[in-house]
């Protein structure tokens, strides 16, 4: 009952796009889910749109398109609507998006179909592939943990970009263990793939990284998650296939590292 | 099928056709079933999520062949084709964390571009650098076909 304000006239309209959109009391336990997806898929479909006449413009990558006016489009309906942003993104955005975020799921585990097209890269180079996200992980870690303290991040900030490596299931109970906020922790892990997505081809050139095959695969599903490992799968099917086991082994070294190198460096 | 069998080389789809869409999304929901009934089974404070549990079982399934590439291969690309689409929601989330990023805002987005581009750029070279090793220290071939 939040738009019961103004004239007779806008509280029946308002009534209508409410119960519709699920804001109101009334609608807030059903929840419609149709608007979530139906603004999920606009936003993307004007984002695909927009990359394609902006000739591949890196800002125009439909995802960070699509997540940069979907947010503003639910800021601008939460102002009409008179209530704040996040309460608005639950009550009408989210029952759909939801939906949405589900296929994620059977999304991810379908990265073992371009893994095991080239399991005799996996076989061949399997001590390689550990040894070089450990090593690389404890690395990055060293010089996040830096950059963070250099850029003023306070102990909870420094401790929320640690596990970002990891998918964000994992990613967020370390964040919470080791002393960070597991919500910052998932928003890094949103932006890992958002950043991957629109600059990954120019990282990939501007770095010269595809001239391992091997490293470019790791380094995209660690640095981008599944979205990396999608970026991947289009560099070549070694690429797609280290970018899938990446992806599964980044995050068990997370789980065990991550601790540790918070205990190491006095965070926990 | 063609494009299919152009990156498949471990095994050929050519001899049987590809199993039935609803097959191959009912092999998905069996095996997201049986990692939604793993996952709790690791402790707190060793989390993995039901979905890595499910590449893992895929990945065993199809390497000790009792699942074909054929009875799963073309569900699973065409959700693969989709993951940036299916991350919209997961950016959109962050309308609900608006007040975190008001606070500490451009710093944190600045160390995570730092966190991706070192994370991306770090993993290639060391893995880079483990297979010049193996080259040049222990002289094994490290020869792929693309």
């Amino acid at each position: 009952m939040i738009i019961l304000t103004g004239t007779a006239h806008m509280a029946v309209w308002g009534k209508w796009l409410g119960d519709a959109l699920g804001t109101n009391a009334a609608g807030a336990s059903a929840g419609n889910a149709l608007f979530g997806i139906f603004l999920s898929l606009m936003v993307y479909l004007i984002g695909q749109w927009l990359f394609k006449i902006g000739k591949g413009f890196f800002l125009f990558q439909p995802l960070f398109v699509g997540m940069v006016l979907g947010i503003f489009i639910l800021y601008l309906m939460a102002k009409a609507f008179g209530t704040d942003t996040a309460t608005f993104y639950k009550s009408a955005y989210l029952p759909g998006g939801n939906i949405i975020f589900w296929f994620l799921n059977p999304a991810t585990i379908a990265f073992a179909i371009p893994l095991y097209r080239r399991n005799d890269v996996v076989k061949k180079f399997w001590l390689e592939i550990l040894l070089s996200l450990i090593v690389g992980l404890f690395v990055s870690l060293f010089v996040i943990y830096f950059a963070a303290k250099l850029i003023g991040l306070d102990k909870i900030g420094i401790a929320s970009m640690l596990p970002q490596a990891a998918t964000t299931a994992i990613a967020m109970p370390i964040a919470t263990a080791i002393g960070g906020n597991s919500a910052v922790t998932a928003m890094a892990c949103i932006l890992n793939a958002v950043i991957i997505y629109a600059l990954g081809d120019w990282l990939v050139k501007f770095f010269r990284i595809n001239n391992d095959p091997v490293g470019a695969g790791l380094g995209l599903g660690t640095a981008g998650h599944t979205v990396g490992s999608a970026k991947a799968v289009q560099l070549g099917s070694i690429q797609g296939s280290m970018a899938s086991i990446a992806v599964v082994v980044i995050s068990i070294v997370v789980d065990i590292v991550v601790p540790s190198f918070a205990k190491l460096m006095g965070l926990m | 099928m063609a494009a299919n069998d152009k990156v498949n080389k471990a095994e050929t789809a050519k001899e049987e056709p590809a199993s039935p869409i609803l097959i191959q999304m009912g092999i998905f929901a069996a095996i997201l079933f049986v990692s939604s009934l793993i996952s709790p089974l690791f402790p707190a404070s060793f989390p993995v999520p039901t979905p890595v549990i499910g590449l893992v079982i895929l990945y065993v399934l199809l390497a000790t062949h009792i699942v074909k590439l054929r009875n799963v291969e073309k569900f699973g690309d065409f959700m693969i084709s989709l993951i940036a689409f299916l991350f919209v929601p997961s950016g959109i989330q962050l309308a609900a964390s608006l007040d975190i990023l008001k606070a500490q805002g451009i710093q944190i987005v600045i160390v995570v571009l730092i966190a991706t581009i070192v994370l991306l750029v770090v993993v290639a070279y060391t893995t880079a650098g483990f297979i010049w090793i193996r080259k040049n220290v222990f002289h094994r071939d490290v020869n792929v076909d693309d």
